[in-house]
C-alpha cells in the first residue's frame, strides 16, 4: 500500500498537509482546514484510512495537528472519527491525538463535542 | 442595533463575489494586521470565515466564473469594525424571501441558548448534516458560540421574490476564562 501525502502549497493555505505514512501508520494531519469542498478533499483520506486498517493489520494513529479548520471541514473529522470508532470496535488498534494550540480558547469544547458525538477516544497533547 | 452606530473604526470592508482566495488573503490580513490577544485574533477570524463562507455558499446574487461555470461565487459584502471593546463583524447577502422566516427562526432560537445548549445543538445538526453539502448548517451556531454573544440580524424585503439578509456579531477584545 503506498502513502498518501499532499503537500501544503503558498497558494491554497486552506488545504492542510497530510502525509498518511503506510510503513508506521501514522496518519498527520496539519495545517489549516477551510477549502470549499470538504468533501471533496476528506473522500481520499477516509478511503486511504479504510484501506489500511482492513489491510494492513497495523496499529493506525490519526495525529490531528490543526490550527484552524471550518464547520465544514469539521464535519468530515466527524466522519473520519466515526469510522475509527467503529474499527476500534471491531478490534483494530486505533490512536486518535489531538495537537492543540494553547492560544485557542476554544479547542478543547471543540474536541470534546468530537469525543462526545463519535464516541471515539481523543487525546489531546499541547503543540511543542 | 449595533450596525448603525457611527462610533466604531473600520478595518475592513468589501462588497462582492466571495471567493476562497480572498477569504484566505483577509485571514491572514486580520492575522497581520489587527492589534489584540492571539486568542481574540483566533476568535475574530474563526467568525470572519463563518460569516464570509455563508454570503460565498448561500447568497442568491451569484457571480458565475467564466473558466469553469459550475463554479458559483457567492456575492454580498462584509465590514470589520472596532471600538474600544468590541470587534464588529457584519454582512449582508440577497436571499430567497422565502428563507427570511427559517433564518430568522434559526438565530431566535441560537440566541435564547446558553453556551452548553448551543453546544448541544452544535452537534444534534452536525451529525444530521449531509457531508456531501457545501457547509455542515452549524455555521451559525458555532459563531454564536465561538463570539459568545447574541447574533443581531435583519431582513429586509427586495421584492417578492428576494430579501436582504444582514448579521453582525461581536467579538469581545477581552476573553474571560
Amino acid at each position: 500500500m503506498k502513502s498518501l501525502v499532499i503537500n501544503a502549497e503558498v497558494d491554497s493555505p486552506y488545504y492542510p498537509e497530510v502525509n498518511f505514512d503506510a510503513d508506521t501508520g501514522i496518519c498527520d494531519i496539519s495545517g489549516e482546514s477551510y477549502m470549499e469542498e470538504a468533501y471533496k478533499f476528506y473522500l481520499p483520506l477516509i478511503n486511504w484510512m479504510k484501506e489500511f486498517v482492513l489491510n494492513e493489520k497495523k496499529t493506525l494513529v490519526f495525529n490531528v495537528k490543526l490550527i484552524y479548520f471550518n464547520t465544514s471541514s469539521s464535519r468530515l473529522i466527524l466522519d473520519i472519527f466515526d469510522m475509527l470508532k467503529k474499527f476500534r470496535d471491531d478490534g483494530h488498534k486505533i490512536k486518535v491525538n489531538w495537537f492543540y494550540d494553547p492560544d485557542d480558547p476554544d479547542v478543547k469544547d471543540e474536541v470534546e463535542d468530537f469525543e462526545i458525538e463519535s464516541g471515539m477516544d481523543i487525546e489531546m497533547i499541547k503543540f511543542s | 442595533m449595533f450596525l448603525n452606530q457611527p462610533y466604531k473604526s473600520n478595518l475592513l470592508s468589501y462588497h462582492g463575489p466571495m471567493t476562497i482566495d480572498w477569504i484566505s488573503f483577509m485571514v491572514n490580513y486580520i492575522r497581520d494586521m489587527v492589534v489584540a490577544e492571539q486568542p481574540v485574533i483566533k476568535k475574530l477570524y474563526k467568525v470572519f470565515v463563518e460569516l464570509v463562507q455563508n454570503v460565498s455558499f448561500y447568497s442568491v446574487d451569484v457571480r458565475k466564473n467564466q473558466v469553469n461555470p459550475d463554479c458559483r461565487r457567492g456575492t454580498g459584502w462584509v465590514i470589520i469594525d472596532e471600538d474600544q471593546k468590541y470587534f464588529y463583524v457584519s454582512t449582508g447577502n440577497l436571499i430567497m424571501a422565502t428563507h427570511g422566516p427559517i433564518l430568522k427562526k434559526n438565530c431566535d432560537e441560537i440566541n435564547s441558548l446558553d453556551e452548553e445548549q448551543l453546544r448541544e445543538l452544535k452537534r444534534q445538526t452536525r451529525v444530521q448534516s449531509d457531508v456531501k453539502d457545501v457547509g455542515a448548517h452549524i455555521g451559525l451556531i458555532h459563531t454564536g458560540i465561538i463570539s459568545g454573544n447574541p447574533l443581531e440580524i435583519s431582513i429586509s424585503p427586495v421584492d417578492n421574490i428576494y430579501s436582504f439578509f444582514r448579521i453582525g456579531v461581536k467579538v469581545d477584545k477581552t476573553i474571560n476564562n
